[in-house]
């Protein structure tokens, strides 16, 4: 059953990764990744991001044009401006509506894959010893606990293997969170000093004040 | 200057005069509309001259709450339609969008006070004031069904400034919608609200849910046929007044793609207010004015190249009476030519 146990491993690694990166994240990613390939759906957004810039040209160009010096070339931008952005609008609402659909998608697929297999892998495998304990080494609570709660006195069962995974990650995780946003922090804080090195303007209000005082002082 | 005012002969360059609508039979509708002050109601006269003189009946009528028909023909117009002095088949009549639903649900109320229905009024009142713009789209459908029953030829609108035209047109569709909506409901919930009602159908305040429904269906029915023919451009078709200056370029370019926008078609504009200073005029202010006039007037003629655009002088004489009218309306139909 050694399959099973990395099966359950990896399940519960992938939840502990959603969480610490975010659902929102991940999902963003793969909707990135999945624009990258050649389909229908990438082409339109090509376009729509071409549209985008060819309306920002029209936008710029209708702006630099004097409406009271050249009416017909401004006049014929704004047409050109008015449809672009019409079209840009429509299509936008399209688009937005297919991500929707695919963040759908991939939430109950990752949904079922995770959080699904997480409740329905123990109860299917209740009865099954992921390994044996070596005979003799435990007392019998710790055996009955690692049993617990269908599986073959003597055995690890599924849930406590999931369990131990479940802990093992979260302490891993929160040890790796922690010294990269330590890191972080520091790097910050370093620049944050070196840059109040580089500028210390003078406060205005202190300014005024010491020039009183001096004034006082004459 | 005059190389232009030339009638080209090329097929293709659309000639300079309103022509094309006087030949254009199957039109019933004409809207004359642009920014306030740049002569809406002289054209709309002048072109109503004109129709009257190649079709069987014209009907002038002005939609506009600063009523000018009146002053333009020194002859004072109403409510109805009432013949021009010198004229034997155009006519005139101006509404008051706004009033006219007043006199509209006042007149209802006194025709039914006989019959048990006399609430009616009240609640087409209470209907008509509780969706915003459906008074004035009620008191114009029914100004139509009125006009319709005239049985005239050809209808023409002086209308008000160009926003308000605007709004105006757009009414029927969403009158339409705002319609259909209620008959439907009042369709799937009759039987209900029927059997909460009563056997007589009688509301609360002594009207009869039926005979509204009635009256809401028929004004729906008017205003979708209005709606379809203002749409056909066979029927309906715009006419845009404006000065060559800015503002009134800006707005007939905004009215214009918003016509495009409904629908409605529009091909042709009336440039009002040309000044012609005589060769050798050392008037300063005559020569700016028409070296900047010159300007938009060049943009008008690149833009527009698929309109009639039509040019008229600024007169020395106000264009009041009939007979100045008529002077002036010749214009519209052989282009003006400078004197030289």
């Amino acid at each position: 059953m050694s399959s099973l146990l990395v099966v359950i491993f990896v399940i519960e690694l992938v939840v502990q990764l959603v969480n610490t990166i975010g659902a929102a994240t991940i999902n963003n990613m793969l909707w990135r990744f999945y624009l990258s390939f050649p389909t229908p759906l990438a082409r339109q957004f090509a376009d729509q991001r071409k549209k985008q810039k060819e309306y920002l040209a029209v936008r710029h160009d209708l702006n630099a044009t004097s409406s009271q010096d050249e009416f017909a070339k401004w006049a014929r931008l704004r047409r050109q401006h008015d449809k672009l952005l019409d079209e840009l609008e429509k299509k936008k609402s399209e688009l937005e509506a297919s991500r929707a659909r695919f963040d759908r998608y991939l939430t109950a697929v990752r949904l079922i894959s995770t959080r699904g297999a997480q409740w329905l892998l123990p109860m299917w495998y209740g009865r099954k010893p992921m390994f044996w304990l070596p005979y003799g080494w435990f007392p019998y609570y710790v055996e009955w606990f690692a049993s617990f709660p269908r599986a073959p006195l003597g055995s690890v069962s599924i849930a406590v293997w999931q369990w131990a995974c479940t802990g093992m990650l979260a302490l891993v995780m929160d040890t790796v969170v922690g010294i990269l946003g330590l890191v972080a922090a520091s790097r910050q804080s370093n620049g944050a000093k070196q840059k109040q090195r580089q500028k210390q303007p003078v406060p205005a209000a202190q300014a005024g004040s010491g020039k009183v005082e001096s004034k006082k002082d004459l | 200057m005059s190389a232009a005012l030339v009638n080209v002969d090329d097929g293709d360059a659309m000639e300079p005069t309103l022509q094309s609508i006087l030949d254009q039979r199957s039109l019933r509708w004409i809207f004359v509309g642009g920014k306030g002050g740049v002569g809406k109601t002289t054209t709309s006269c002048s072109l109503a001259i004109q129709l009257a003189k190649v079709r069987r009946s014209v009907l002038l009528i002005s939609t506009d709450p600063a009523h000018n028909l009146s002053d333009a023909f020194s002859q004072k117009f109403g409510k109805e339609a009432r013949l021009v002095d010198g004229f034997d088949n155009l006519s005139a009549m101006e509404i008051d969008p706004n009033s006219s639903l007043q006199d509209l649900l006042a007149g209802q109320a006194d025709g039914d006070a006989g019959a048990d229905m006399g609430g009616i009024g009240g609640m087409m009142q209470d209907l008509a004031f509780a969706i915003p713009g459906i008074d004035e789209a009620m008191s114009f459908a029914e100004v139509l069904k009125q006009v319709k029953s005239l049985s005239y030829e050809t209808i023409i609108f002086d209308t008000a400034p160009t926003g308000h035209t605007l709004r105006f047109l757009q009414f029927p569709s969403v009158l339409e919608k705002a319609l259909a909506k209620v008959s439907q409901l009042s369709t799937q919930y009759g039987p209900l609200l029927n059997g909460l009602l009563g056997a007589n159908n009688a509301l609360p305040n002594g009207q009869n849910l039926s005979e509204v429904m009635e009256k809401l269906e028929t004004l729906r029915a008017t205003i979708s046929e209005v709606n379809a023919q203002f749409k056909d451009e066979r029927l309906t078709t715009f006419v845009c007044v404006c000065i060559p200056e800015f503002l009134s370029l800006y707005e007939t370019e905004r009215m214009i793609q918003e016509l495009a926008n409904y629908g409605i078609d529009t091909h042709s504009i009336v440039v009002n207010q040309l000044l012609f200073p005589k060769p050798g005029s050392d008037c300063e202010q005559c020569t700016a004015r028409r070296r900047m006039q010159k300007k938009y007037l060049d943009q008008i003629e690149e833009l527009y190249d698929e309109f009639n655009v039509v040019k008229m002088p600024l007169l020395v004489e106000e264009v009041r009476g009939k007979e100045r009218l008529e002077r002036f309306s010749e214009m519209l139909v052989k282009p003006f030519v400078p004197p030289s």
